[in-house]
């Protein structure tokens, strides 16, 4: 088992090379090798899952050192290997490793592509950290280094002062809630007396279900978890994240950073079953977000906003499924949607390549046969996040809309509203890119190179099939994806729902979808609408929902103008007009004290005598009195 | 006898180093005894003494001139004798005036602030503590920037106040032991104050120590003071002197006036987590680097303020640790400071930015400061603020939160400050900037390892310091 050391280092080799080599590696070099690192740590990571499944057992702890030992608290930097740790390691490097294929294409010619590759392995290294610790502390070093490696890579082109604004605000969102999490775990170690997982879900089972202390551990938490996974409130960073390169994006979205929220809730399943009111809270956040981003997404014109808000909706079904106490089910959307959504990036990519960095879906059109793998590639991506059979996101998201159903139809009937919001803007979004004629005179599309279009085709396969992991009953299958997950992530089972109510829950959602997708095939290809241009003006709630409900504004005049103001105010009024002056004041009182003794020293003899008698009569007086 | 010579290394080669005639002869030598003081220092850890230097010095007043230490010195000494070489190197290559007495005061600080961390009495304490005053005072003085007069003697005039009350205190302490009087920490640590006078006598002893670390609202000397020092004064006012504060706060406070310390323990908190959250918040929109990072030494050393009186064993512990970590990244920030300085002539932000484009490297070593600055996990800066803040959390889930405000906030106005220094577009000023020189590395390099070497390997210093725990726990 002490491979599994591999699977972190290797990575974390490759940021060396690349990263200390920057000056000497030529032309593909940094990317040659910063892949190979990267898919050498997908191999391994499938021997392990191989070796750990004939071993028989259902979990392996490798321990490198005691990290910090002091005495009552104990730390040892170890890795866990279970089940759901496995899951999420071949995710990360497997799709990472087609990410950073696609790179070596997409960042060809850049002067910086060295440092990119650099970054790029540093932030699997942090992933791989963070699914891979066997405490909350390891954990909390990927989760922050994943922060770190967000900052660098959206901010990469730093020389756009709008980028580096985002990657701040990447990074500062992401401390807010990692701020949440770290008086979690502090929480944590004070009631268990420790952060390991296994000794603290160990301990769990005493306490109380719905107690205090577990309501407001997991809480805090889940404060962490909205930061790093985009939920509300706490949603605004990832949009603005596509400031960086797109394969980055594609591996913020889907391998890495945003689902780490997600295994994070998973992994303590044990506490969130204690805590029905945190599961709560989650199921409306997690709703709450899905619907709210899906309505945004419709009116977005930039190919990678949509598709961000795409992100923020489809990690709102996830953490809807966590509420649910769906856990293993949100492992399984978790991972179609790193299928589907890193294709979707990696195709926008493709496609914005072609149009010459034109990233606005108005300006284009027409692009299927242009790019025919390009398109059939995002054809099956966006097929896979409507939810239509037999394309992977059919079977994550009907089983967590059915998971909805036992809890409550009302839950349900939302969110089947917002996989038909989220299935008319994919469709508008293929519509307007690929059908149609071209917008925009004067570019040439062509198709990318085979070091860009390979793994696109990889990843279509697998958004296709992907959905076969975990075949429900309904249709022949044992749910194998998540009776996997079934030693790591304890979930709430629900009642078995009958299978007629099922079959009609699904052949409802199908009709709908087909109605919607026709809808926007009869818009934005028969009609062949485009949407209006800037200048246009919308009506109110069109506007508001094309600027994104002005919460960025809004967050801008809560938070940012405000401490901006109080920076200045405590500067220029409070440290420089009191505290300061106080300090000169007090040293202006002893030079004004000076000035009235020196009078006393006036030379003058028989003035000294009077003193003396004076002050010999009062010490008298003095004595006498006491 | 080996504490002896580890004070006698840098007083002897500092008077020394003042006769030398050539510059780089001077440099060599105060380097090279820099080095061996540190690798001294080494031994030391490495081969712990238990007894420590005895001598008669004051025999009417009864006053020895004693040395010892315990684990709460050795971090302080490490880190003095660690920080050293790089501040004597950092004069390196630059014009400076009259070298060899530059370097002849430096060692003299060192020198003192050996002995302020090692004396074994109250009075040996003072002397050091104010013998390391006047070699800064004319390092300020005489190498300072603009206004060093007036700032330098603001400074002055401000710790030495301070100091006044600490020695009023340290004489009142001494009329209070029984018998032949005497001035040994140790007979302190036995007097019985009746809590009335502990309440009093506290803030007579603290408030030298407040100034110096500085705690709000003490700090208004440290800011201007940091922005006008020359890089090597900044970097022994930053790095090692603000330590003193602490250092001498842990000595006196706790175990001779526990009840004061118990009594006044809310009030120091709160001031501690206060000037977080004030000096984090002005650091955010200031104007000039080099003051900004003097704000953020400040928030940083506030919250160790929270987390000393705090005095749990993972405050302690975390604060301990904290004051290396903080003294190496402190001191590498204002080396990069100082570095921004020479490359573009000037630290005011809104003439800065872009740096990276000419120097790339530059901004990565920069960047791997700030980020210990905030705390990443895997710098030092983690180790030492988790701790705290665990502190902290056991006494109050309150003071965790607002002392760890200091993780967003850090972040605020380190990244600003990173991108209006390093990011945006090549102005055209800076088209002549070159990257590091081979001493910048020299100094750097290492600097910039240990943060991330303990911030992943944190035992050895735990383990330093174990013997320390027990000392200060008392308080409770």
């Amino acid at each position: 088992m002490n491979l599994a050391l591999l699977v972190p280092l290797l990575p974390l080799l490759g940021f060396l090379i690349t990263g200390l080599g920057y000056k000497k590696l030529k032309h593909n070099q940094a990317g040659i090798i910063a892949s190979m690192l990267v898919a050498l740590s997908f191999i391994v990571s499938v021997t392990l899952f191989f070796i750990l499944k004939s071993s028989g057992k259902d979990s392996a702890t490798v321990t490198l050192f005691n990290w910090i030992n002091i005495g009552s608290l104990n730390i040892p930097f170890a890795f866990l290997i279970d089940h759901l740790s496995l899951t999420m390691m071949m995710i990360v490097t497997g799709i990472g490793t087609l990410i950073h294929i696609y790179s070596i294409g997409y960042m060809h010619g850049d002067e910086r592509v060295n440092s990119f590759f650099a970054q790029m392995n540093l932030f699997t290294f942090s992933m791989l950290l963070l699914v891979m610790g066997s405490n909350y502390l390891v954990l909390f070093i990927g989760w922050e280094g994943v922060g770190l490696c967000s900052y660098l890579l959206i901010g990469f082109w730093y020389k756009n002062p709008a980028y580096n604004y985002a990657a701040r605000k990447a990074f500062i969102m992401n401390r807010i809630g990692d701020l949440g999490f770290i008086l979690g775990i502090l929480l944590l170690f004070f009631t268990f007396k420790s952060v390991t997982f296994s000794e603290v879900f160990q301990q769990a089972g005493a306490l109380q279900t719905g107690s205090t202390t577990i309501t407001l551990i997991t809480l805090l938490l889940l404060v962490g978890a909205l930061g790093k996974s985009a939920q509300i409130p706490l949603y605004t960073w990832l949009p603005d994240a596509m400031a960086g390169p797109t394969p980055v994006s594609a591996l913020i979205h889907a391998a890495t950073m945003v689902t780490a929220g997600i295994y994070m809730i998973a992994r303590s399943s044990i506490l969130y079953n204690l805590a029905p009111v945190t599961l709560e809270v989650i199921v409306v956040i997690g709703l709450a977000t899905a619907i709210f981003a899906a309505i945004i997404g419709l009116k977005q014109n930039d190919i990678k906003k949509v598709l961000a808000y795409s992100t923020v909706s489809q990690l709102g079904y996830m953490f809807l499924a966590l509420g649910l106490g769906a856990y293993s089910t949100a492992v399984f959307h978790v991972t179609t949607h790193a299928f589907f959504k890193a294709l979707l990036f990696l195709g926008a990519g493709s496609v914005i390549h072609a149009m010459g960095g034109e990233q606005d879906i108005r300006k284009m059109g027409g692009l299927k046969s242009k790019l025919p793998v390009t398109y059939l590639t995002f054809l099956a991506a966006t097929l896979a996040i409507s939810g239509i059979p037999p394309f992977s996101g059919f079977f994550s998201k009907d089983m967590i809309l059915s998971k909805a159903f036992e809890q409550n139809p009302m839950l349900y009937a939302l969110a089947l509203g917002g996989a038909l919001i989220t299935c008319f803007y994919m469709f508008r979004l293929l519509y307007l890119v690929f059908f149609g004629e071209n917008r925009t005179a004067n570019v040439h599309p062509h198709e990318s190179p085979k070091v860009m279009t390979v793994p696109l085709m990889i990843l279509a396969v697998l958004s296709t099939l992907g959905g076969f992991l975990n075949i429900p009953a309904l249709l022949g299958g044992k749910l194998g994806f998540s009776s996997y997950l079934d030693s790591a992530v304890t979930s709430k089972s629900g009642e078995e729902m009958n299978h007629t109510t099922e079959m009609g829950l699904i052949a409802l959602s199908l009709v709908l979808l087909a109605i919607v997708i026709y809808w926007a095939y009869n818009t934005f290809v028969k009609k062949a609408e485009v949407p209006a241009g800037d200048e246009v003006q919308l009506p109110a709630f069109q506007k508001a929902v094309a600027n994104k409900f002005y919460v960025d504004e809004l967050y801008r005049a809560v938070f940012e103008k405000p401490l901006a103001s109080l920076s200045v105010f405590l500067f220029k009024k409070v440290e420089s007009l009191i505290l300061d002056p106080a300090v000169n004041n007090i040293g202006r009182g002893t030079a004004v004290l000076g000035a009235l003794t020196r009078k006393l020293q006036r030379g003058n003899i028989s003035f000294y005598l009077f003193a003396m008698v004076a002050g010999i009569l009062l010490f008298i007086v003095f004595i006498l009195i006491i | 006898m080996i504490l002896l010579i580890l004070l006698l290394i840098p007083f002897i080669s500092g008077l020394a180093v003042a006769f030398f005639k050539g510059t780089q002869a001077a440099r060599t030598f105060a380097v090279a005894s820099a080095i061996l003081n540190l690798v001294i220092t080494i031994f030391v850890l490495v081969n712990p003494v238990s007894e420590g230097y005895s001598a008669e010095w004051i025999g009417f007043m009864n006053i020895q001139f004693n040395l010892a230490t315990d684990g709460i010195s050795l971090v302080m000494i490490l880190l003095t004798n660690l920080l050293f070489p790089f501040v004597i190197l950092a004069g390196w290559g630059r014009s400076q005036r009259n070298v060899p007495m530059l370097n002849s005061l430096i060692l003299l600080t060192q020198a003192a602030l050996n002995g302020v961390f090692m004396a074994q009495n109250a009075f040996l304490f003072y002397v050091f503590w104010e013998l390391a005053l006047i070699p800064v005072y004319f390092i300020l003085l005489v190498w300072g920037g603009d206004d060093r007069k007036s700032i330098t003697l603001r400074f002055f005039i401000y710790t030495l106040a301070g100091s006044l009350f600490l020695l009023f205190g340290i004489i009142y302490l001494y009329q209070l032991t029984p018998g032949s009087h005497t001035t040994d920490f140790s007979a302190f640590n036995q007097l019985q104050i009746p809590e009335q006078t502990q309440t009093w006598l506290f803030w007579i002893l603290f408030v030298a120590f407040a100034i110096k670390m500085p705690v709000f609202p003490f700090h208004t000397w440290q800011p201007p003071t940091y922005k006008m020092a020359s890089t090597q004064g900044a970097m022994i006012l930053a790095g090692v002197m603000t330590k003193m504060g602490i250092y001498g706060a842990l000595r006196f406070l706790f175990p001779i006036v526990p009840l004061g310390v118990q009594f006044w323990q809310p009030v120091v908190i709160i001031l501690g987590l206060i000037g977080v959250i004030y000096a984090s918040v002005i650091a955010f929109k200031h104007t000039n680097l080099k003051t900004m990072i003097a704000y953020s030494s400040m928030a940083h050393i506030s919250l160790m303020a929270a987390a000393m009186f705090v005095a749990n064993e993972y405050a302690v512990k975390g604060l301990l640790f904290q004051v290396m970590s903080h003294g190496i990244t402190i001191a590498a920030l204002f080396y990069l400071a100082c570095l921004v300085k020479e490359k573009t002539g000037s630290t005011e932000f809104h003439q800065l930015g872009g740096l990276k484009n000419k120097a790339p490297i530059f901004a990565i070593l920069f960047l791997i400061a700030v980020l210990g600055s905030i705390a990443l996990p895997l710098t030092a800066g983690f180790v030492g603020e988790f701790l705290m803040i665990a502190g902290l959390f056991q006494q109050s889930f309150w003071y965790a939160l607002f002392g760890g405000l200091t993780m967003i906030l850090g972040a605020i106005y380190m990244l600003y400050a990173y991108q209006r220094v390093m990011l945006g577009g090549q102005k055209p000023v800076f088209e002549k900037v070159t990257d590091l020189n081979r001493l910048d590395y020299i100094i750097l390099i290492p600097l910039l390892v240990l943060i991330i070497g303990l911030g992943v390997f944190p035992q050895p210093v735990f383990d330093m310091i174990k013997i320390a725990g027990s000392a200060l726990t008392m308080a409770h």
